[in-house]
């Protein structure tokens, strides 16, 4: 069968930065592939070039077995595309909106309104379906953008951080969504920089970081580095340089960063480091000022899956492209 | 077999092209820059050009039929493609399954029909109120249909300025366009131009929009033949089109 997705060495240059440097993947049909980044590592660069939007400097792709570039055409009626931006015609109603992109992807006249208006009901969009979008809330543009996307019935479908701007209960409702597109065949490439969104719903994960691809990896190992890689941030009512050492010396501690006044543990299991912490403050006298738990970041899993540091990239430095970073100096064991 | 494909897929472009052009026509024929650039500019330049002259309205009419579809037609693009680069729906055409060519022509196509509708009131008062006689309909028909065509090329062209601003694709091309109306013989008659500047009016379509209307409703012009102004405005129509779509291309590679 041939992959719903194939990408070689496809690079974009934008002058001497590359924002996407030499990458290879290839997703299977029926698969949801995330793609995590932080912020600037090419995400979106890679997800445009993919649905035609820019041309790639250099490097070839393939959805469903047609070229991006000799293929358009056949490759573009593969795909339902959802841009980073909730890209609505503001001068449009919501329904006008779903019937024109109903056009350019060439259904026929009958078909467009049933689509419309199915698509309006399952977004609840339909009690507005007359109103200009401008006066929509972020929100309710985020998912008519989304509906938009699945007026042609893609066969691979392209979400860049679809759920930015919504609510906890539309997240759900469209993370269900995909689950369900998903069962009934259709390839997701889900673009995010949410952990717990890429771990829960996808199938495989690359992370992707200045511009290339570090890992490409199951959930579970993904999950896994996320629950070795808790932390907990304390600050102390002391500026004693001692206070790392000591830290680093608690039980479960894993290692100590830094980070201003504040200093962040990193744990296998925060209840443990949090009693040491209590401990270490009653016997020494030093009063707690905060205790906070956090969730994993971004780069402490990163670092866990790795071992190497993620960097966001400068903006404007150029010449940074394609370097990673050094292994982490503030790893203190493994 | 292959044929088939073949016209199946033309069958396809030229729709959405179409609904494109629909699109367009729906939403920003009635918007203030539209009206401003499109009908305000050319009912006011033709004052500016008739007023005091001494012009019978029989020679003035082809003078207002010039300005409308010069100006309306040339609005459009320009108006629109900065607006939806804007707010990224420009994209949305980009990964649409159509080619980049038939997005400019849905485009050049509300151009066009903009020029078109433009003009009809002028020339429906003019024929009818003011009784011009259309003495060859052909190149009546074909100056304004051809010259919407060049000038809504020419504004899509101007509007592959990479820019999210309507002003920035405005001013250069009010700077061709306002010297145009000197060397097309708008104002002055081309046959008092020196040489130089008679080679240089053939060079400019709106010069073949007013010898084309002109000849249509009996007005005496300057003499070129009709065909090398037919010729001469097909001919720049689709070096617009063609040069819109290679800038579009080449942001593409860009951006
Ligand atoms: N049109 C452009 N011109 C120049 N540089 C650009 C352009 N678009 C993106 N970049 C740069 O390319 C790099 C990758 O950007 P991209 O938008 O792909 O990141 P991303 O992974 O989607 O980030 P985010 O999480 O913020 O959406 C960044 O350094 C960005 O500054
Ligand atoms: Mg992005």
């Amino acid at each position: 069968m041939v992959s719903a997705i194939e990408v070689r060495n496809l690079t974009k240059a934008y002058g001497e930065l590359l924002a996407v440097n030499h990458i290879n993947f290839s997703v299977s049909q029926g698969e949801i592939f995330g793609f995590l980044g932080p912020n600037g590592a090419g995400k979106t660069t890679t997800t445009r070039m993919l649905t035609c939007i820019s041309t790639p400097t250099e490097g070839s792709a393939q959805i469903m077995g047609f070229d991006i570039q000799k293929q358009a055409f056949d490759a573009k009626e593969q795909m339902g595309v959802v841009t980073d931006i909730s890209n609505v015609y503001l001068d449009l109603s919501a329904q006008e909106n779903l019937i024109f992109t109903g056009k350019l992807y060439g259904l026929p006249k009958e078909k467009r309104l049933d689509k419309a208006r199915e698509l309006l009901e399952m977004f609840g969009l339909y009690d507005v379906r007359h109103e200009s979008v401008k006066g929509f809330s972020g929100g309710m543009r985020r998912r008519l953008t989304i509906a938009m996307a699945l007026v042609n019935d893609a066969s691979v479908l392209f979400l860049d951080e679809p759920t930015t701007a919504l609510d906890v209960q539309s997240v759900r409702v469209i993370h269900e969504l995909i689950m369900k597109l998903n069962s009934s065949g259709t390839t997701i490439f889900l673009t995010t920089h949410n952990m717990t969104e890429a771990s829960e719903l996808c199938n495989r994960v690359a992370i992707i970081s200045q511009g290339r691809i570090a890992t490409i990896d199951t959930p579970e190992r993904l999950k896994q580095a996320m629950d070795r890689v808790h932390s907990v941030e304390v600050v102390f009512d002391s500026s004693s340089s001692h206070l790392v050492k000591e830290m680093e010396e608690l039980h479960g501690v894993r290692g100590v960063q830094k980070r201003g006044n504040k200093l962040r543990l990193l744990t296998l299991s925060p209840p443990e480091v949090l009693a040491g912490i209590f401990q270490f403050s009653e016997r020494n006298n030093i009063r707690l000022l905060s205790v906070n738990t956090l969730s994993p970041s971004l780069e402490d899993v990163f670092l866990e899956m790795t071992g190497e540091e993620i960097v966001e990239r400068p903006k404007g430095l150029g010449k940074m492209s394609g370097r990673r970073g050094p292994v982490g100096p503030r790893r203190s064991d493994h | 077999m292959q044929q088939g494909v073949r016209l199946d897929r033309l069958r396809k472009e030229s729709a959405r092209a179409w609904a494109i052009a629909w699109k367009d026509m729906r939403t920003y024929y009635l918007t203030p820059p539209s009206l401003m650039f499109g009908v305000l500019f050319p009912i006011a330049l033709f004052f500016t050009f008739t007023v005091g002259r001494n012009l019978s309205s029989l020679q003035s009419l082809p003078i207002l039929l010039s300005q409308t579809v010069f100006w309306a037609s040339s609005t459009v693009g320009p108006v629109v493609i900065p607006l939806e680069r804007r707010t990224k729906t420009f994209d949305r055409y980009l990964s649409a399954p159509m080619s980049l060519f038939s997005v400019l022509l849905g485009k050049t196509l509300a151009g066009i029909f903009f020029g078109l509708l433009v003009s009809i009131a002028p020339l429906l008062i003019g024929i009818f109120i003011f009784q011009a006689g259309v003495m060859n309909v052909i190149a009546l028909a074909l100056g304004i249909i051809l010259s919407c065509f060049a000038f809504a090329a020419m504004g899509i062209m101007f509007a592959s300025v990479p820019t999210e601003s309507v002003g920035n694709i405005m001013m250069p091309l009010n700077f061709v366009r306002i010297p145009l109306l000197f060397i097309s013989g708008v104002f002055i008659p081309i046959g008092e131009l020196p040489l130089i500047g008679q080679v240089v009016a053939c060079l400019s379509p709106l010069t073949h929009t007013l010898v084309l209307v002109r000849r249509g409703l009996g007005v005496e012009s300057f003499n070129i033949p009709l065909e090398a102004s037919i010729i001469a405005l097909v001919v720049t129509s689709l070096l617009f089109l063609y040069l819109s779509f290679k800038f579009h291309e080449s942001i593409k590679k860009r951006e």
